[in-house]
């Protein structure tokens, strides 16, 4: 039997005894039979009631442990003592109330102490609250009770996702799985893979090949992923050699000043901008762009041959049903990362003003290692009105800007112990510190607090769904079956 | 010789007895008793009953004993109660009371636990509560006038600790048992010959029963007899039975030798009585294998601690006996607006007639 206990603020204490199969992250519902309406009360933390005399009770049996006895307890009185001692304390968080059966805001009131019913709220009563259309949602999870959770699409789209949690809870196997159905339901997107950990999701772990193979196009830059310089356009080079190459104003002009008058002549090529770039008087401003643009050259990044040139529009007509190019970034420098993130970035927006594209899904793991500065408001509200919807994936919360945690939408947490870690993420203005700092420290593997438009603000815990498809998300070890190849 | 397995019996009759009290509840608005500090009434049955009597003598006649170990080895027995009031009802209260024999073998104290048993006790029920458990336990075949209800718990923790001291006479052999409280006998709740016939009992089959007070209202000089044994070297006795004897004997039934205790180097000393009937010397001897084969800590015997640490209710032990009495006796529980806190606020204490109050 549960019974309120206190209510202060936001804050709900529900005494239950005896103990109930109720952990945290569940919900209950105080019902005020009188008025038909309802709080719905998220459990965030647990403990024992502090019954008068526990501490009694606990040196009583320390003192006796030298003892072996037999209790003569005809009524089993000891039964009931066991009920009052294991009796437990909810903390919890008033997340909704129920008006006549309708979802309401209106948390203004307090129920009666005396007379108000507590219960669990099933899983089927949760699903429904959240409004769940599962024919037209994503197939995320399950609940502890083993109801299914699909979320929304359009609380996805256009939206602003984080997906975190320390290493080895499940996050990039999260992202996998929103990637797979988004691009299963016609869905665009666009993978920063820094670990190469995405581009083997067209085959199954027995290396056979998915309904989906044909929809994900793995790229990797350099290799089956290079560009022309009139592809790319003066833009996009002028801010790799400004951004990441660091070229000085001066140099700047004269570079776009040679590439002006190359395209005039119809003869932009890296051949000739090369020369162009050596016959520059000033030695100082030669050496510069020289510097530079050898850098470039090296990434093997950009190509004069058009044939084996990658052209993007070219990429998502192939999508035309859905698909992901998944940018390998694994094994290559931090610089050229850059260089193919502020192409792709520069390419992507071009192609969303000018309705090349209708709107992208972008996953970008660890964006720290690759996003500049000044990407990170350009991401989340630009970007972002464009149509290019990310999703942050990170082990370290403090890498993702702090104006993304105000800006997002949706918050995947997965667990974390570390209190500087979590301070960081209860920045989001959807939770509360206390719900954060409680409830991501007992995550276990595999299962997230989701937070957000997601689940209709309703923060839920749960175990994501396992995945089919050949993820290479494990890390490989020393002491393991996998043999070594012999050259 | 054989450890005894007492949870081979039970007081059946506090069992009955006690559910036939609670089933037969009527019209049973129960006053939950406070449970922040529980007052449990223990087995030290002769501080209530006990005067203060000013003994004149001179300090430098009593006899000093020294005790000292020995190699004898000796199954201790100890054993205590408690009774608690659990609540209110409109005609009357419930109570507990519980009972605990603890003894020690080679390598560890073992103890048998008797109780909780839950009465309800009322205006009406008293008398035949009260009379069948005398008649039951003490043999008495006489009805003997019932005390107030509040009094009630105090009477029927006595009849069950009378219980246990009859089982383990009866049932130890070659021991010394340890009683909480004296032996001497004087009130309704120490009836003569119950006591006589416990202690012979004990006697026939070679035990010695010895008993700690930790509390005693005697005085000689002025100064509680226990407090006379202060100044000397433990372990050692006082023997201060001619003394009291001499003085007191025509009012009290003195079933014990009466000392003065100090057992171990400590600032505690206690109240011990040994039985009478047997030799002094070897009551002495028994008190020396106490302190040989029990540990004695200030000066008080570790299974009679025990035994009073099992026997007591903890609050919780209370919450629990409130919620079962709810359940299963269906005890409506009201509370009743308690009119001193009302009208005083902060200002009323937190005692009415030595019950703490919510």
């Amino acid at each position: 039997m549960m019974q309120i206990y206190k209510i202060d603020a936001n804050t709900v204490q529900v005494i239950c005894c005896p103990p109930e199969d109720v952990n945290r992250g569940d919900y209950l519902l105080i019902e005020d039979v009188n008025s038909e309406r309802s709080l719905i009360i998220q459990v965030i933390n647990s403990g024992y009631v502090n019954v008068p005399g526990i501490l009694e009770d606990i040196l009583r049996s320390s003192s006796t442990e030298k003892l072996e006895g037999v209790d003569l307890d005809p009524l089993e009185v000891k039964s009931f003592v066991n009920i009052i001692k294991d009796a437990e304390l909810f903390t919890c968080k008033i997340r909704g109330a129920l008006n006549k059966g309708k979802l309401s805001n209106n948390v203004s009131w307090i129920p009666p102490r005396s007379t108000s019913r507590l219960r669990k709220l099933p899983d089927v009563d949760l699903i429904k609250l959240l409004e769940n259309e599962p024919q037209k949602g994503l197939d995320i999870g399950t609940l502890k009770g083993g109801g299914q959770i699909s979320i929304n699409i359009n609380s996805i789209d256009g939206k602003l996702n984080i997906i975190t949690g320390k290493k080895g809870t499940g996050k990039s196997h999260l992202s996998k799985l929103l990637l797979i159905q988004l691009v299963s339901r016609g869905g665009i997107c666009i993978v920063f893979d820094v670990n190469g950990e995405y581009i083997n999701l067209g085959y199954t772990k027995n290396e056979g090949k998915t309904s989906l193979y044909d929809r994900f196009i793995p790229l990797t830059p350099g290799n089956d992923f290079k560009v022309t310089p009139q592809y790319a356009g003066l833009g996009v080079f002028l801010r790799v050699m400004e951004n990441v190459l660091g070229l000085p104003a001066t140099s700047a002009w004269e570079f776009r000043r040679i590439w002006k008058e190359l395209k005039k002549q119809d003869a932009l090529t890296l051949n000739n901008l090369n020369s162009a770039i050596r016959a520059v008087s000033n030695n100082y401003i030669q050496d510069a762009l020289l510097r530079r643009f050898e850098s470039l050259i090296n990434t093997k990044f950009f190509t004069d041959d058009w044939s084996v040139a990658t052209v993007l529009e070219a990429e998502m007509d192939k999508m035309d049903k859905g698909g992901a190019l998944i940018i390998n970034l694994q094994n290559i420098n931090s610089k050229f990362r850059q260089i193919v993130v502020e192409f792709l970035l520069s390419k992507l927006s071009q192609l969303l003003e000018n309705w090349g594209l209708k709107a992208v899904f972008l996953f970008a793991e660890e964006a720290h290692l690759y996003l500049r500065e000044t990407y990170w408001n350009d991401v989340v509200t630009r970007m972002r009105h464009l149509g290019m919807f990310t999703t942050f994936i990170t082990n370290q919360p403090d890498s993702i800007h702090k104006s993304v945690y105000r800006q997002a939408d949706n918050i995947f947490l997965f667990n974390f112990t570390n209190e500087h870690d979590l301070e960081i993420v209860s920045r989001a203005a959807m939770i509360d510190v206390e719900t954060v700092n409680i409830i991501a420290r007992q995550l276990p593997p595999h299962h997230c607090l989701m937070l957000g438009k997601v689940l209709n603000n309703f923060p839920l815990i749960v175990r994501i769904n396992s995945l089919k498809e050949k993820t290479m998300g494990e890390t490989r070890l020393f002491f393991s079956d996998l043999k070594i190849k012999k050259s | 010789m054989q450890v005894l397995d007492f949870s081979q019996k039970a007081p059946y009759d506090f069992i009955e007895l006690g559910n036939t009290s609670l089933k037969n509840t009527i019209e049973s608005s129960h006053r939950l008793r406070n449970i922040d500090s529980p007052t449990n009434y223990i087995g030290n049955f002769n501080r209530l009953n006990e005067h203060e009597f000013i003994v004149n003598f001179d300090e430098k006649k009593l006899d000093m004993i020294r005790l000292v170990y020995t190699d004898e080895k000796t199954h201790i027995f100890g054993l205590d109660t408690s009774s608690i009031e659990l609540g209110e009802t409109s005609n009357g209260l419930l109570c507990a009371v519980r009972g605990t024999i603890v003894w020690k073998d080679k390598v560890k104290y073992n103890y048998t636990r008797y109780g909780p048993f839950i009465f309800h006790v009322t205006e009406n029920n008293k008398q035949f509560l009260y009379n069948k458990l005398r008649q039951m336990y003490f043999g008495a075949s006489k009805a003997a006038p019932t005390p107030d209800v509040w009094w009630m718990p105090g009477r029927i923790r006595n009849i069950l600790e009378r219980w246990l001291q009859g089982q383990l006479s009866q049932s130890c052999e070659d021991s010394v048992i340890l009683w909480d409280g004296s032996l001497t006998a004087w009130t309704i709740d120490s009836p003569v010959a119950l006591i006589d016939d416990m202690l012979q009992m004990a006697r026939s089959r070679g035990n010695v029963v010895l008993a700690f007070s930790k509390k005693t209202k005697f005085t000689i000089f002025g100064r509680r007899i226990a407090d006379l044994i202060n100044n000397r070297d433990a372990p050692c006795l006082l023997d201060l039975d001619e003394i009291i004897r001499q003085q007191y004997g025509n009012y009290l039934c003195f079933f014990g030798r009466v000392y003065a205790a100090k057992l171990t180097p400590s600032q505690f000393s206690f109240r011990l009585d040994v039985d009478r009937e047997i030799e002094r010397e070897t009551g002495i001897n028994a008190v020396q294998k106490l302190i040989s084969n029990d540990i004695v800590v200030e000066s008080y015997p570790e299974t009679l601690r025990l035994a009073h640490i099992l026997s007591r209710f903890s609050a919780s032990e209370i919450i629990g006996m409130q919620r079962l009495i709810a359940e299963n006796f269906g005890i409506r529980t009201v509370f009743r607006p308690n009119i001193r806190q009302i009208l005083f606020g902060p200002y009323g204490g937190g005692l009415v007639n030595n019950k703490m109050i919510l």
